[in-house]
C-alpha cells in the first residue's frame, strides 16, 4: 500500500525524517519496502490555458490546440481528448526537459508545427496514467510554474501490510501505528455535514435478508449531485496511491476507501427499482453482469445486493453493470457495509475476482465504523459535489458485535519476551495503540479489543503488540544450551545421511528432480500403469502434471540431457519419494533410491575411451548395488530374473533383500536410450530405500581373522556360455570342504581355442583351516573333489595347464 | 660480480648437481645455491652495488644463471626420483588412476550442514509425508480458511481432499501429537506451492523448520539459537536481526535477517546493498497451536523457525538462478565434490 506522507500527516503529527519513519515502522511490523519521491521541480514546465482546439488536418486522432502560457499563445499538437477550451493543463514548451530527462523541441507533427507538449501524468513522472492530460484547476493562472500548482514533490512510503492487519490497509490505520511509535494522537477528519434533504426512510428501503453474509448494511441518499472532476488535491492523492481519477463521486468513494479502509459503493439511485435494496443470497443458477462487463454465474453461497427486479452487485466484490454511476446520474444511493469474511472470500475465489474491496473484506473491515465512514463520504459529496444529503441513514445492523475483553498478564509478557517490562510500560503501549485498557490489577490488565483489530483474540496477541512496539532488539540473546529430549531418535535420517555419503564415496553424483513430471514421460517408461498414478487436479503446467511413481524416467531423462550437453560418462543417484494410489484411492509414499550409469564411469582415465559393453555396464551397476548394500550392512542382497517395461528383456534383474523384492536393476531399453542419443548401454536401478537404511548402524558380523596360512588353487573350465557363473560357484561351494574360504572368478574367455557357444571361466579358490596349517596335499585333495564335482554335476571340461 | 665469476659459479653448481647421488644431497645443493640465504640470492643482491652501465648486463647473466641451476636441479631430481632397481620406464606425471568421488547435491549439502549444526544443541530430525491433510497443513497451524495460502491458485489440492504440503510445519504438528514436551526437532523436507518456475521460485522446493517446546522458552532463546545458527552456517562474523512479521502459527512472529556474509554488512550485490539478507521466518509458537496438539499453553512455551533450503543455498554459494539446482548438469554438480 502506498502512503503519501502529506496525507498521513493530516491525521498524525510526526516530524521524523522519512527514513526514520520507515525504519520505525519496519521494525514494529509494518514493513516499508521502499521510499519514493514523486514529482520534481518541473523546471520550465508551466500551467497553460487551452484557448482553442481544432481537428488536425491530416490525422483523425490528433487535435491542434492554441494555448496561452502566460506570455504568448502557441500552437501545440495533442493526442488527448479529455479537455475543453478554458481548461488548464501542464505545458512543456520547446527547449525544456521533462522530469524523465526527455528534451522537448519544436517539431512538426504530420505537417503541423507544435511548439511544445501538453502533458499527462506519466509524462511528468507522477504516475503511469496516460489516459489524458493532467487537468489543473481552472482558477490556476496561466503561466504559473507547474511546481506552484502541484506543490512540492511528495514522499510516498511503499508499505507491505501483513494479512492479519487489515486496519493498516488505510492511511488512518498507518497513522495509528505512527502515533503509537512516536507518541501523539490520531486526529480523525471531519464528518459533519448538513442533512438538508428529506428523511432517508422516505426515499429508500433496505431489506437485509442474508444477515449471515452481510453483517451490517448502511445506505445514505444524496440528491442534486453535480458530476465533475474531483479537485486536484484529491486526484493527486489517488494517483499517488495508484488509483485512477474518474469523477468526483467515484473518486470520493475511492478516497474514503484508502483513507479509512472502508469499501463504499455508489449506486445510481434512479436505476434501483423501487429504490429498494435487498441483501440476499443468490438464487441457484442466477447470473449477472458485473461492472467489468463479464457475465457471472452465482451460487447461493454468495451475498447479492439486489433491487426487487435484479441483482445490482456481488456484495463486497464488485458492482453490477447496470446500476453504477453514469454521466447522467444526479442522485446517488451510497452503500457502506461489511460482509462475512469467509463467505466473501469464497465468493471472490469462485468468481476468480479480486478487487480492492474484496481484498479488504476478506481480511476484515471494521463493522463498528461503517456508519462513520459513510458519513465521511457523504460529507465529502456535499462539500465537493454540491450534493444535498437526505436526513439520516438506513442502518441495518441486526447483530451488533460484542467487544472482546482480553486479559494480559505482565508476568506472561516477561516470560515470552524475555525482557523485564514494567507493568506501566505494558499498559501505556497498549493504550498508545488505541487499545482501551478497561481494568488493571497487580498482575494483569484487561483490554477491550476494538473492532478495527480483528487480529487481537488472545493474550499472546497483546503480548505481540507490546513486543513489537517496545522493540525486538531489546530482547536479550541467550546462548543456547544443548538438550536431549527423551525418546527422540532420528536414526532413519542419520542412516540416509550415511547412505548418501557412501554413495558419493563410491563415485556417484547426486541429482535432484521435481516430484512431478509430464504424463507423457511416464507413459514412455511405464505405459499402462496410469490407474495407480496421482495426477494433480490443478497443475502449474503439463510439464508438472503427475506425481512421480518411479524415479526411473527422470533418471533416464537426466542422463539423456547430460548426453545432449556432451557429457559422456556419468554415474548418478537420486533419493526421493514416489507416490502411488492404491485400489481404494489412498495415496502412499515410498522413499526410493535410483542409480544411473552412462558411458564408462567405472573406468579410469587411461582406458575411458574403450566403449562400454552391455555386460560391463550392467556389472558396474550391480557392483554399486552390492557395495552400497555391504556398507549399509545389508548381507542378504540377491538378484533374480525380472522384467520391467523400461528395461531390456533378459538384461534386467530384481533386487532382492532377504526374501522380499526391493527393486529392479538393468539396462535401459535401447529404443528409450536412442531418444536421447544415448547409443551405448545405460544402466539404471531403482530400489526402496528402507532396506538400505534399516541396518545402517548395525555392527558387522565379525569372523576371526585366520591364524594359519591359506593355500590358493585355481581351476579353469570350459562351459556352455549359458551356464551362469552363479550355477558354477554354487556347485563349487556345495562340494568343497569347510576349509574353502573364497571362490573368485578371475578370468572369462571365449574365442580362439574355445568351441562356439562355450566359454572358459577361471576361478581362484582359497583354502584355509582354523586349526592347522594346510599342506599342499590337503589342498590338492580338496581341489580334486571340487573338480570332480564340476565335471560330474555340470559336465564341464576342466582345462589343465 | 663479473661475468667470469658468474660463469665459475655456474660450472661449480652444475658439477655439484651432477654428482649428487640422492635426493637429500641434491636438496643440500639447492639450499646452497637457491635457498633464501644461498649464493644466487646474494649475487642478485650484490647487483645494486655495480656501476650503472654494467648493471643491466650482469642482471641478465645472473638471471640466466638462476634458471640454468634451477632446471638442472629439477632434471636431476626427476632422474633420482625415477630411479628404481629395474630401471623400467616410469612417469610419475601420468594422471592418477582411481575413480573420482561423486558429489552430494547442494540441497542435500545444506540440509546436512543444518542437521549437523542443530544436532550439536540437541535437535533431532523429524519427518512427515509430502501428501498432507488439510488439518495438519493448515487448521492445526491456526490458519483460517480464508487465508490466501489455502487458495487453490497457491496450493496443490488433490482429489482425496489432501494437499501437497506447502511447508514442513505439519511435521511439527505430527511430532507434538506423538509425544510430550520437551521437543527439539528440525524438519527438513520437500514442499510444494503453485509458483511458476523462475529464477527464484519453483513449484517444488525444500524447507527446514526447527521447533523447541519446553517450560520457560522465550524470545531470548529464539534469538540466541538463530544467532548460533547464523554463525555456524554462514560464518563467524554473521549477525542476526529480527523484524516483526505475521505467521498464523506463531505469536509474536518475526522475520530474521542475517548480516551479509559477503560484504560484512557494508552493502554488495548479494545483499542488494542493504547489508542484510532475509533468511528465515520465526516466532513463539501460538498457544492455539498448542491447544490443537494437546499441550498446555499455560505450562509450555516454544519457538519455531524455518527457511527455504534453495534460498540459503543460493545465498551461500552465490547462485543467481534457482533452476540450476534442478537441471542436474554434471558439470555443475561435480564442482561440489
Ligand atoms: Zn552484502
Amino acid at each position: 500500500m502506498n502512503v503519501p506522507l502529506s496525507w498521513l500527516k493530516d491525521y498524525v503529527d510526526v516530524d521524523a525524517p522519512p527514513e526514520e519513519l520507515a525504519r520505525r515502522l519496519t521494525f514494529s511490523g509494518t514493513e516499508v519496502a521502499a521510499i519514493r519521491t514523486v514529482g520534481s521541480s518541473f523546471d520550465g514546465i508551466v500551467v497553460a490555458e487551452i484557448v482553442e482546439t481544432a481537428p488536425h488536418p491530416d490525422a483523425d486522432d490528433l487535435l491542434v490546440c492554441r494555448v496561452k502560457d502566460g506570455r504568448r499563445v502557441v500552437r501545440v499538437v495533442c493526442g488527448a481528448r479529455n479537455f475543453a477550451v478554458g481548461d488548464k493543463a501542464p505545458f512543456a514548451p520547446a527547449g525544456c526537459r521533462l522530469p524523465g530527462g526527455r528534451a522537448i523541441g519544436a517539431t512538426e507533427i504530420r505537417g503541423v508545427e507544435s511548439e511544445g507538449m501538453l502533458c499527462a501524468e506519466d509524462e511528468l513522472g507522477l504516475s503511469d496514467d496516460h489516459s489524458g492530460l493532467l487537468l489543473l484547476p481552472r482558477e490556476t493562472p496561466a503561466g504559473a510554474p507547474l511546481a506552484e500548482a502541484l506543490g512540492p514533490p511528495e514522499t510516498v512510503l511503499d508499505v507491505e501490510v501483513t494479512w492479519n492487519r487489515p486496519d493498516c490497509l488505510s492511511i488512518i490505520g498507518i497513522a495509528r501505528e505512527v502515533a503509537a511509535l512516536f507518541g501523539g494522537k490520531v486526529k480523525l477528519p471531519s464528518v459533519v455535514f448538513r442533512e438538508d434533504g428529506r428523511p432517508v426512510e422516505e426515499l429508500a428501503k433496505v431489506t437485509l435478508e442474508d444477515a449471515q453474509g452481510c453483517l451490517r448494511y448502511t445506505a445514505r441518499v444524496l440528491w442534486d449531485v453535480k458530476q465533475a472532476p474531483a479537485p486536484l488535491w484529491m486526484r493527486r492523492r489517488l494517483s499517488l496511491c495508484g488509483a485512477r481519477a474518474i469523477n468526483n463521486i467515484v473518486d470520493i468513494t475511492n478516497y474514503v476507501l484508502i483513507e479509512c479502509g472502508q469499501p463504499l459503493h455508489a449506486f445510481d439511485y434512479d436505476l434501483l427499482a423501487d429504490h429498494h435494496i435487498i441483501v440476499r443470497r443468490a438464487r441457484p443458477g442466477e447470473t449477472m453482469a458485473t461492472l467489468d462487463g463479464a457475465p457471472r454465474c452465482l451460487t447461493p453461497d454468495m451475498t447479492l445486493i439486489a433491487d426487487p427486479r435484479k441483482a445490482v452487485a456481488v456484495g463486497g466484490v464488485m458492482g453490477g453493470a447496470g446500476s453504477g454511476i453514469r454521466p447522467a446520474t444526479t442522485r446517488v444511493l451510497l452503500e457502506a457495509a461489511t460482509f462475512d469474511p469467509l463467505r466473501l472470500h469464497r465468493a471472490s475465489l469462485a468468481l476468480a475476482l479480486s478487487t480492492e474491496s474484496s481484498y479488504r473484506y476478506e481480511r476484515g473491515v471494521d463493522v463498528a465504523r461503517v456508519e462513520w465512514c459513510s458519513r465521511r463520504a457523504a460529507a465529502l459529496m456535499t462539500e465537493l459535489a454540491g450534493a444535498t444529503a437526505a436526513r439520516g441513514v438506513i442502518d441495518a445492523y441486526p447483530n451488533p458485535q460484542a467487544e472482546r475483553a482480553i486479559r494480559c498478564r505482565y508476568g506472561r509478557v516477561r516470560a515470552l519476551y524475555g525482557v523485564e517490562t514494567p507493568d506501566d510500560r505494558v499498559v501505556s503501549i497498549l493504550e498508545s495503540l488505541d487499545l482501551p485498557v478497561v481494568s488493571r490489577d497487580a498482575e494483569s490488565c484487561v483490554v477491550l479489543a476494538p473492532s478495527f483489530r480483528p487480529d487481537l483474540e488472545i493474550e499472546a496477541d497483546l503480548i505481540e503488540e507490546v513486543v513489537r512496539v517496545n522493540g525486538l532488539d531489546k530482547a536479550p540473546t541467550l546462548t543456547p544450551s544443548a538438550l536431549v529430549a527423551p525418546d527422540a531418535s532420528d536414526a532413519p535420517a542419520q542412516a540416509l545421511i550415511r547412505c548418501r555419503s557412501n554413495l558419493v564415496g563410491l563415485g556417484l553424483t547426486e541429482i535432484m528432480n521435481y516430484s512431478f513430471l509430464p504424463a507423457e514421460l511416464l507413459d514412455r517408461f511405464t505405459p499402462g500403469e496410469t490407474a495407480r498414478r496421482v495426477a494433480l487436479p490443478n497443475p502449474v503446467s503439463a510439464d508438472y502434471a503427475v506425481m512421480r511413481d518411479s524415479l526411473i524416467p527422470q533418471m533416464a531423462d537426466t542422463l539423456g540431457r547430460n548426453r545432449f550437453r556432451q557429457v559422456e560418462h556419468a554415474a548418478f543417484f537420486e533419493t526421493g519419494r514416489v507416490f502411488l494410489r492404491d485400489d481404494s484411492g489412498v495415496i502412499h509414499e515410498e522413499e526410493r533410491l535410483a542409480l544411473g550409469l552412462m558411458g564408462a564411469p567405472g573406468r579410469t582415465a587411461l582406458d575411458a575411451r574403450k566403449p562400454a559393453q552391455a555386460q560391463e555396464s550392467f556389472l558396474w551397476l550391480k557392483g554399486i548395488l552390492e557395495q552400497i548394500a555391504r556398507v549399509q550392512r545389508v548381507n542378504d542382497l540377491a538378484f533374480a530374473p525380472f522384467e520391467h517395461p523400461a528395461l531390456e528383456l533378459g538384461r534386467t534383474v530384481a533386487v532382492i533383500v532377504g526374501e522380499a523384492p526391493a527393486g529392479v536393476a538393468g539396462l535401459l531399453r535401447a529404443s528409450l536410450g536412442a531418444e536421447y542419443r544415448m547409443n551405448g548401454p545405460v544402466a539404471i536401478a531403482e530400489m526402496s530405500l528402507a532396506p538400505l537404511l534399516a541396518r545402517a548402524f548395525g555392527a558387522p558380523e565379525l569372523k576371526p581373522v585366520p591364524a594359519f596360512p591359506s593355500v590358493t588353487r585355481d581351476v579353469a573350465l570350459v562351459a556352455p556360455a549359458n551356464l551362469t557363473n552363479e550355477a558354477i560357484a554354487r556347485v563349487i561351494r556345495r562340494h568343497a570342504p569347510p576349509e574353502l574360504t573364497s571362490v573368485e572368478l578371475f578370468d572369462i574367455f571365449s574365442g580362439e581355442g574355445i568351441r562356439k557357444g562355450y566359454r572358459s571361466l577361471a576361478y581362484s579358490l582359497v583354502y584355509c583351516s582354523a586349526e592347522r596349517t594346510l599342506t599342499d596335499e590337503d589342498a590338492s585333495r580338496y581341489h580334486a573333489v571340487v573338480k570332480n564335482a564340476l565335471t560330474s554335476e555340470l559336465g564341464v571340461e576342466i582345462r589343465d595347464k | 660480480m663479473t661475468s667470469a665469476e658468474i660463469a665459475r659459479t655456474r660450472d661449480e653448481a652444475l658439477a655439484e648437481i651432477r654428482v649428487a647421488e640422492t635426493l637429500r644431497a641434491l636438496e643440500a645443493v639447492r639450499v646452497k645455491y637457491l635457498g633464501r640465504k644461498g649464493l644466487l640470492p646474494q649475487i642478485m643482491k650484490g647487483l645494486k652495488d655495480l656501476p650503472e652501465q654494467n648493471r643491466a648486463a650482469a642482471g641478465l647473466e645472473a638471471n640466466e644463471l638462476k634458471s640454468r641451476v634451477g632446471e638442472a636441479i629439477e632434471q636431476r631430481g626427476a632422474e633420482l626420483g625415477a630411479a628404481g632397481p629395474a630401471r623400467e620406464p616410469f612417469d610419475p606425471t601420468l594422471p592418477g588412476l582411481w575413480h573420482r568421488p561423486g558429489a552430494m547435491h547442494l540441497i542435500s549439502r545444506v540440509i546436512e550442514d543444518v542437521t549437523r549444526i542443530c544436532a550439536r544443541i540437541g535437535f533431532t530430525v523429524a519427518d512427515g509425508p509430502d501428501v498432507e491433510t488439510k488439518h495438519n497443513n493448515f487448521d492445526a497451524l491456526n490458519t483460517p480458511e480464508r487465508h490466501p495460502s489455502l487458495d487453490p491458485r497457491d496450493t496443490f489440492w488433490l482429489e482425496t481432499g489432501e494437499c501437497l504440503r506447502t511447508q514442513t510445519s505439519p511435521v511439527q504438528i505430527r511430532v507434538m501429537k506423538s509425544r510430550p514436551p520437551p521437543v527439539r526437532v528440525i524438519t527438513p523436507g520437500r514442499c510444494y506451492r503453485r509458483d511458476t518456475t523462475d529464477a527464484t521460485h519453483g513449484a517444488n522446493f525444500h524447507q527446514i523448520e526447527g521447533l523447541y517446546v519446553d517450560r520457560g522458552v522465550s524470545l531470548a532463546d529464539l534469538k540466541g539459537t538463530m544467532a548460533y545458527f547464523a554463525r555456524e552456517l554462514m560464518g563467524p562474523a554473521v549477525k542476526v536481526r529480527f523484524r516483526p512479521h505475521f505467521f498464523p502459527f506463531t505469536e509474536p512472529s518475526v522475520e530474521c535477517d542475517f548480516s551479509c556474509h559477503v560484504c560484512g554488512g557494508a552493502g554488495c550485490r548479494v545483499c542488494k546493498s542493504s547489508g542484510w539478507i532475509e533468511i528465515a521466518g520465526a516466532g513463539m509458537v501460538d498457544p492455539r497451536v498448542f491447544e490443537f496438539v494437546g499441550y498446555d499453553p499455560e505450562e509450555f512455551t516454544g519457538y519455531a523457525w524455518g527457511f527455504g533450503v534453495e534460498r540459503v543455498a543460493m545465498v551461500k554459494y552465490g547462485l543467481g538462478d534457482i533452476r540450476v539446482l534442478y537441471e542436474n548438469d554434471l558439470r555443475f554438480l561435480e564442482q561440489f565434490a
